[in-house]
């Protein structure tokens, strides 16, 4: 029954224009980027090499695809969960809001597997996001420039990671990512679980994201002690990845973290559903 | 002896101070057509959507064939369809797609020999492929009722089947509710806060109000041998009063007017005595007390 849920929610999802929008503004900001690329790349890579060129010579194609590929998960990651959270805060709310809930919740499937299954198809929908955008910017970004070796600019300062030792940490950060991504998906679900509406879902969870980013990033003192244990500290985890040597212990504790709020969120989650009155 | 598919007793349910159900009682038997009556705000679809654990109730129990709702949910509601309040779908999806979205996990047969036959039963053929949003309230409604039927439960729940339909709408509906139960066999449960409707559709029923069930039986058995109200016109309604001395319940309206209850074969010897005594009676009308006490319900 779940599985049969599951293929439910994904046809809703799938049958819902909103869904394309996250796929189609992906397709024109990274098309935008890409183009930009092409035409004033040099430019813009000359402007961030600029402090190094006294003491470093650079050779070889340096604005490759593997470099525009890390510049467009950098600059869209940020976008991404108002998109992942347009989709997923409506899926318990939007059926309140159309009256559908009423007649999901009277089928012989307990509430715990409903909200569970709509979870699964919110979390393929995500998946599916992030593959899409992984797909622009790493396959279309090398078959525009090329492949090489990725020079990164970090706090640390330029690390320069070889073209062989490139594919394993796209991929783990891509997973380190969804993951930051499957914990905004959970927070709107959650919020989903205690609204009628499909707009006020998805304007918490970005108004959370941002709260708990400020929060993260104000450097005062009273902050420190909670700093650490918001899930928005941990969303640039996939980063990480592109350092040398790798921070094995900081992406452990990233991960922990943002398994320990997917956890609390559907905790929660799960026990409101049940609970909740259908008054709608 | 008969079947009892459900059974609710001392059904309450509170939000805060505000008690939208305070004692309801009801026993469904297996193939009844039963109505749940009861003015606007009565607690009717309270009733219902506690029956159908879409919310919690407060204190008292409710058995569907035999379960429990609160720790046998799934069972009880696997013999059971509905349509609560009114009939939401998916607006984005075709009729054929709702169907066999909510008929997947009542675990029917949604292949589309299946959904048609079901779309044709409620006359929506030809219109499989049309997405629900193109929908009248009456399509809506058939359609709703054909999403009852997908996984051939015993017992349909319909909360006010016919509110918001053109008068062919509520023939075409009531239609649908009297094959559900001649040809289908099906127990069905409606609400309604129209009397005529009940009437003419429910064998057994229940009258509903602020959140107490008032009065529950066999439709006929509660209109028939309920005493009548009746209304005439006469010359001298003082003098009508002097000669119905022996009639219990005779008032005085106005100068022209009395009431009487009295039994529908008392009528002609109440006319013979105030014709024997010289008044004359222009004007007979009668009412049910039953369909007087819901009035003043619904009026209240």
């Amino acid at each position: 029954m779940f599985l049969k849920n599951t293929y439910n929610e994904f046809i809703k999802i799938a049958a819902k224009p909103r869904s394309y929008i996250s796929i189609a503004a992906i397709t024109v900001l990274v098309g935008i980027i890409l183009f930009a690329m092409k035409i004033d790349g040099p430019a813009y890579i000359s402007f961030i090499t600029a402090s190094f060129e006294q003491t470093l010579n650079f050779e070889g194609n340096i604005m490759n695809g593997n470099l525009m590929a890390f510049i467009i998960l950098q600059m869209l990651i940020v976008q991404i969960p108002l998109l992942v959270a347009l989709v997923t805060g409506d899926l318990i709310s939007g059926e309140a809001a159309m009256g559908t809930i009423r007649m999901l919740l009277t089928k012989p499937i307990s509430r715990t597997k409903i909200l569970l299954s709509k979870y699964a198809a919110g979390l393929i929908y995500t998946f599916f996001i992030l593959l899409w955008m992984g797909f622009l910017a790493v396959i279309v970004g090398r078959w525009l420039f090329g492949d090489g070796d990725l020079m990164v600019l970090n706090s640390d300062g330029l690390v320069i990671i070889q073209a062989n030792d490139i594919a394993w940490r796209f991929l783990g950060g891509f997973m380190t990512a969804f993951l930051a991504l499957a914990t905004v998906a959970t927070l709107s679900i959650m919020l989903s679980c205690f609204s009628d509406n499909s707009i006020g879902p998805i304007v918490s969870t970005m108004s959370v994201i941002i709260l708990f980013t400020i929060i993260g990033t104000l450097d005062v003192p009273v902050f420190d002690n909670i700093r650490p244990y918001l899930f928005t500290t941990h969303m640039a985890a996939w980063r990480s990845f592109f350092d040398n040597p790798l921070p094995i212990q900081a992406i452990k504790e990233s991960v922990v973290i943002l398994f320990a709020h997917i956890g609390i969120f559907l905790s929660i989650s799960i026990y409101h559903f049940n609970k909740k009155d259908i008054l709608s | 002896m008969e079947e009892s598919i459900i059974s609710i007793s001392h059904l309450a349910k509170n939000y805060g101070s505000f008690q939208a159900v305070r004692d309801v009682n009801i026993t469904v038997n297996k193939g009844d057509v039963y109505g749940i009556l009861g003015p606007n705000g009565a607690g009717k679809s309270t009733t219902i959507r506690c029956m159908l654990s879409l919310i919690n109730a407060s204190s008292g129990s409710i058995r569907l064939f035999g379960h429990d709702i609160k720790t046998h949910r799934k069972e009880a509601l696997s013999k059971i369809g509905c349509i609560v309040e009114k009939p939401d779908f998916y607006k984005y999806l075709s009729a054929e797609s709702n169907l066999a979205i909510f008929g997947r996990i009542a675990g029917a047969d949604v292949s589309k020999k299946n959904l048609h036959k079901m779309l044709s039963f409620v006359g929506l053929q030809g219109r499989e492929k049309d997405k629900v949003s193109g929908f009248s309230h009456g399509m809506k409604q058939r359609l709703g009722i054909a999403q009852t039927l997908l996984h051939n439960p015993d017992l349909i729940i319909l909360d006010e089947p016919t509110t918001g339909l053109d008068p062919q709408g509520i023939i075409d509906i009531r239609n649908l509710i009297l094959d559900l139960k001649n040809e289908f066999h099906k127990t069905v449960v409606l609400s309604s806060h129209i009397l005529s409707e009940i009437e003419l559709i429910a064998n057994r029923m229940v009258i509903i109000n602020k959140g107490i069930s008032v009065v529950e039986g066999r439709v006929n058995e509660l209109l028939q041998q309920e005493e009548l109200i009746v209304a005439m016109e006469v010359s001298d309604a003082e003098k009508s009063l002097q000669l119905l001395v022996n009639y219990p319940a005779v008032q005085k309206i106005d100068q022209f007017n009395i009431s009487i209850t009295i039994d529908k074969n008392e009528i002609p010897n109440c006319i013979d005595s105030l014709s024997k005594g010289g008044i004359l009676v222009y004007n007979v009308s009668s009412k049910r007390k039953l369909e007087d006490y819901f009035l003043k319900l619904t009026n209240a």
